[in-house]
C-alpha cells in the first residue's frame, strides 16, 4: 500500500496516568500499523517520551503543530502536543483531576479533527471514569462525548472481533430493566440499525441473528415470555420485509455459531451476552466500533489498568487492533452515519 | 505406561443402551490419552458393547479390533490394552432397536447408575464418569428421579448438589439454570449465593483442590457499577461473599461478568460462580463446543459425566464423537490426581 493510500488516524492516549500512553507508543511503532495505516497521536510528548523510556521502546517522538506537518516516518511517533498535562505532575495508576481533564481535552481535539476531516478517523485508548468526575467533565464516558461533540443521537456500540460482529440492544443498564426492555418495537428497530451497519461496512445481504433472552431461547415460553413475546415477532416481521435474519437463537450458541461462520453478526439483547462471548473469544482481540456518529471512531474494550501503568508490560494488542480495525473501515471510506 | 496398580480406577457406565452410550464407551476405553491416566471398565451390557464395537469396526473407526471382555466383578479387571472390560449386568433385552425411545432402555440405564454408587461408595472405584442417559425414557421406566443428578444425589445420601461445567480451564457453578431470566434475577439471593460458594467450596475441597479460589460474578454489567446499574450487587452478592470469606472460604466478588470469565480461564480463578444460566453457559461453550464435561459437586463421590445427549438420530451409526466422554475422564483423572 502506497502511503496515500493509507488513512490517516487520531489516536487519544488516553488517562496520562494509565496505561494509555505506553499502549498506544507501542502501537505507533508497529510494523503492522505502520503498513496500514498513518496514524498520529494527540497528547502530551512529555508524557510520550516518559513512555517510551520505561518501556524500553526504539521510537522517537516528534512534536507536530497541525496534521499536515506530519510524515509518517517508521519509528517515529509524531504528537499533537496539547500541553495538557506534564510528566513533572503525573502520578502514574493514580486518579487524578488534571489527568482526567487532559484526556477529556485530547479527545475534544480528535473529534474537532476529524469533524474537520483532517483525519480519517479515531482511535480511542482508555480513559478513567473517576478521573473524569474529578475532573468535572460533563460525561460518563467516550461515547457520550463523541455522541454530544459530534451532534449524533443515535449512537449505537458494535463490537469486532475475529470475523464477528456484535450488536447490542442495550448495554448501560440494570438487567433487570434491559429484560424490560426487549420489545418488538425495540428489536425490530435493532435489526435494522444492525443491518444498516453492516451494509455499510461492505456486506450486500448480510446475515443477523438475533440471540435469545432466556436459557434455550425460552425454550417456546418455557422459561420466559420475552421470545415468544418480543423476539420472535420481531424476527418475523424483519424476514417478512425480506431482511436476512434469523432468531432467536439460544445465547450459549449464537456467538459460536457465529464465529463457525453461520451468522454475518449477532445482536446481543444486554450488555454481557455480547461482552462475555467476545472476551473469553479472544480478550484482546475485541474492538469497539462507534456508529451512527458523523465520524468513525474505534477502541479498545478494556480499561486503563491503573494496577500496572508505568511498568511497560501492557499488551498493545488491543491497541493495534483497534488501529487495524478503525484503518480498514476507514479505507473503505465507512461513514456509519 | 506406569503399573496399573497405581492408577485409580474410573467406572463408566453406558447410559441409554440406545443412544450413543455404548459407541463412546467404547471409544473412550480405548484412548490412550484415558488409559496412559486411569484403569477403566464399563458397567453395562457385554452384548450391547460387542454390538456397538462391531458397528464401530465396520464404520473404520479401528486400527484394530478391541476385543470385549465380561467380568462379573470389579476385582476381575486385568486393564489390558486393546480390551474394553465390562461389568456386566446383562440386562439389553437382545434386538433393542438403536434411537429407539423405550422403558426397557431406560430402566437398563438406572441400572447402570446404582450398580455404579454402590461401588464408589464402598471405594472399590474412585470415580464414575457417565455416559448420556434419556430422560423420556427414565419417566416410561417410573425411575423415580428425573435425571442423573437427582438420582446420584438419592443414591447416594446427599442432601444437596449442583452441577459445575468445567472446559479446559474453566470450572462454573450456577446459583440458577432453567428458569427465566426474570426468574433468575429474583433468585440471586444472598442465602442461594452463599449456599452455592459453601457446596462449591467444600466440594472442591473433597475434590482435592485446596483453599479453592472462588470468584463470585456479578448479575448487572460491570457488576452494578456502585449501584449505577442495578442494586443486586449491592443487597445480595456482596453480603454472600462478605458472609463466606467470614467463614474462612477464600471467595471473592461480585466480578463484572465480562472479564471474570476470561480471567479464570487464564487461570487467576479455580471457579467461578455464575449468576443465571447463560451468563456461565456462554463462556463455557465459547472455549469448544464438543469439549465441555460436568462435575457433580454435594456427593460423597467423585462423578463426572458429558454435557451432551443420547443423539437418538445417530445412535448405532458408528459416527459418534468420544471427544467429551474422554474430557469427562481426563477431568476425573486430574481430581483424582490432586487428592
Amino acid at each position: 500500500m502506497t502511503a496515500i493510500d493509507k488513512p490517516i488516524l487520531a489516536l487519544t492516549m488516553g488517562d496520562p496516568a494509565g496505561i494509555g500512553p505506553e499502549i498506544t507508543a507501542r502501537a505507533v511503532v508497529d510494523r503492522e500499523v505502520f503498513e496500514v495505516a498513518r496514524p498520529i497521536v494527540v497528547g502530551d510528548a512529555s508524557i510520550l517520551e516518559d513512555a517510551i523510556r520505561f518501556s524500553g521502546l526504539q521510537a522517537e517522538v516528534r512534536t507536530i503543530a497541525r496534521p499536515e506537518d506530519a510524515q509518517f516516518q517508521f519509528g517515529v511517533i509524531e504528537v499533537l502536543d496539547l500541553g495538557l498535562m506534564d510528566v513533572s505532575r503525573l502520578q502514574l495508576g493514580q486518579v487524578q483531576a488534571e489527568a482526567g481533564a487532559a484526556a477529556f481535552g485530547y479527545i475534544r481535539k480528535a473529534i474537532e479533527l476529524a469533524m474537520s476531516g483532517a483525519v480519517d478517523a479515531v482511535v480511542t485508548a482508555p480513559i478513567n471514569k473517576e478521573s473524569l468526575k474529578a475532573a468535572a467533565v460533563p460525561y460518563i464516558g467516550h461515547t457520550e462525548m463523541f455522541a454530544d461533540l459530534t451532534g449524533a443521537k443515535d449512537e449505537m456500540t458494535m463490537f469486532s472481533i475475529l470475523n464477528v460482529k456484535i450488536f447490542f440492544l442495550t448495554r448501560h443498564v440494570s438487567l433487570a430493566e434491559a429484560c424490560k426492555l426487549v420489545t418488538k418495537e425495540r428489536v425490530l428497530a435493532g435489526i435494522e440499525k444492525s443491518l444498516n451497519a453492516l451494509r455499510q461496512l461492505g456486506y450486500d445481504n448480510p446475515h443477523l441473528a438475533v440471540a435469545g433472552l432466556n436459557p434455550h431461547a425460552g425454550e417456546h415460553g418455557l422459561f420466559g415470555t420475552e421470545e415468544v413475546e418480543g423476539v420472535t415477532p420481531a424476527v418475523r416481521e424483519a424476514q417478512a420485509r425480506g431482511w436476512h435474519v434469523t432468531g432467536p437463537v439460544p445465547a450459549d450458541s449464537v456467538f459460536h455459531m457465529a464465529r463457525m461462520g453461520r451468522f454475518d453478526a449477532v445482536l446481543s439483547l444486554y450488555h454481557d451476552q455480547g461482552h462475555i462471548a467476545a472476551k473469553v473469544m479472544d480478550f484482546e482481540r475485541t474492538v469497539s466500533v462507534t456508529l451512527g456518529l458523523p465520524i468513525l471512531r474505534t477502541s479498545v474494550d478494556h480499561g486503563t489498568a491503573f494496577d500496572i501503568a508505568g511498568k511497560g508490560i501492557a499488551s498493545p494488542v488491543s491497541m493495534i487492533e483497534a488501529v487495524k480495525v478503525g484503518a480498514q473501515y476507514a479505507k473503505a471510506g465507512v461513514k456509519l452515519t | 505406561m506406569s503399573n496399573t496398580s497405581q492408577k485409580p480406577t474410573v467406572a463408566m457406565t453406558m447410559g441409554d443402551p440406545a443412544g450413543i452410550g455404548p459407541e463412546i464407551c467404547a471409544l473412550a476405553a480405548l484412548s490412550p490419552a484415558v488409559t496412559d491416566r486411569v484403569n477403566t471398565f464399563v458397567i453395562g451390557d457385554a452384548k450391547r458393547m460387542e454390538e456397538a464395537v462391531s458397528i464401530l469396526a465396520e464404520a473404520g473407526r479401528f486400527h484394530a479390533r478391541p476385543t470385549v471382555r465380561s467380568i462379573q466383578e470389579p476385582g476381575d479387571a486385568t486393564y489390558q490394552p486393546g480390551v474394553i472390560e465390562v461389568l456386566n449386568l446383562g440386562n439389553v433385552p437382545s434386538g433393542l432397536p438403536w434411537g429407539e425411545l423405550s422403558a426397557a432402555a431406560g430402566q437398563c440405564a438406572y441400572d447402570y447408575i446404582d450398580k455404579a454408587v454402590a461401588l464408589a461408595v464402598e471405594h472399590t472405584i474412585d470415580a464414575i464418569c457417565t455416559a448420556p442417559l434419556n430422560k423420556e425414557a427414565w419417566k416410561l421406566a417410573g425411575v423415580p428421579y428425573p435425571g442423573h443428578t437427582e438420582a446420584l444425589a438419592a443414591l447416594s445420601g446427599s442432601p444437596s448438589s449442583a452441577m459445575m461445567l468445567v472446559n479446559r480451564g474453566l470450572r462454573v457453578v450456577h446459583v440458577t439454570t432453567h428458569v427465566s431470566l426474570k426468574e433468575a434475577i429474583a433468585l440471586a439471593t444472598k442465602d442461594r449465593v452463599l449456599g452455592r460458594i459453601r457446596l462449591t467450596a467444600t466440594s472442591l475441597e473433597r475434590f482435592g483442590v485446596a483453599k479453592p479460589r472462588i470468584a463470585v460474578a456479578g448479575l448487572n454489567p460491570h457488576a452494578g457499577e456502585g449501584g449505577l446499574f442495578g442494586d443486586e450487587e449491592q443487597t445480595e452478592i456482596i453480603p454472600a461473599v462478605e458472609a463466606a470469606q467470614a467463614e474462612g472460604i477464600n471467595a471473592s466478588g461480585p466480578w463484572p461478568p465480562d472479564s471474570i470469565y476470561a480471567r479464570a480461564a487464564s487461570g487467576e480463578f479455580d471457579v467461578v460462580i455464575a449468576m443465571y444460566h447463560d451468563q456461565g453457559h456462554i463462556a463455557i461453550k465459547m472455549l469448544g463446543f464438543d469439549t465441555g464435561i460436568n462435575v457433580t459437586l454435594g456427593l460423597p463421590i467423585l462423578r463426572t459425566s458429558v454435557d451432551h445427549g443420547t443423539a437418538f438420530d445417530i445412535a448405532g451409526k458408528g459416527v459418534a464423537r468420544e471427544k467429551s466422554m474422554v474430557e469427562a475422564m481426563l477431568v476425573a483423572a486430574d481430581f483424582l490426581a490432586a487428592r
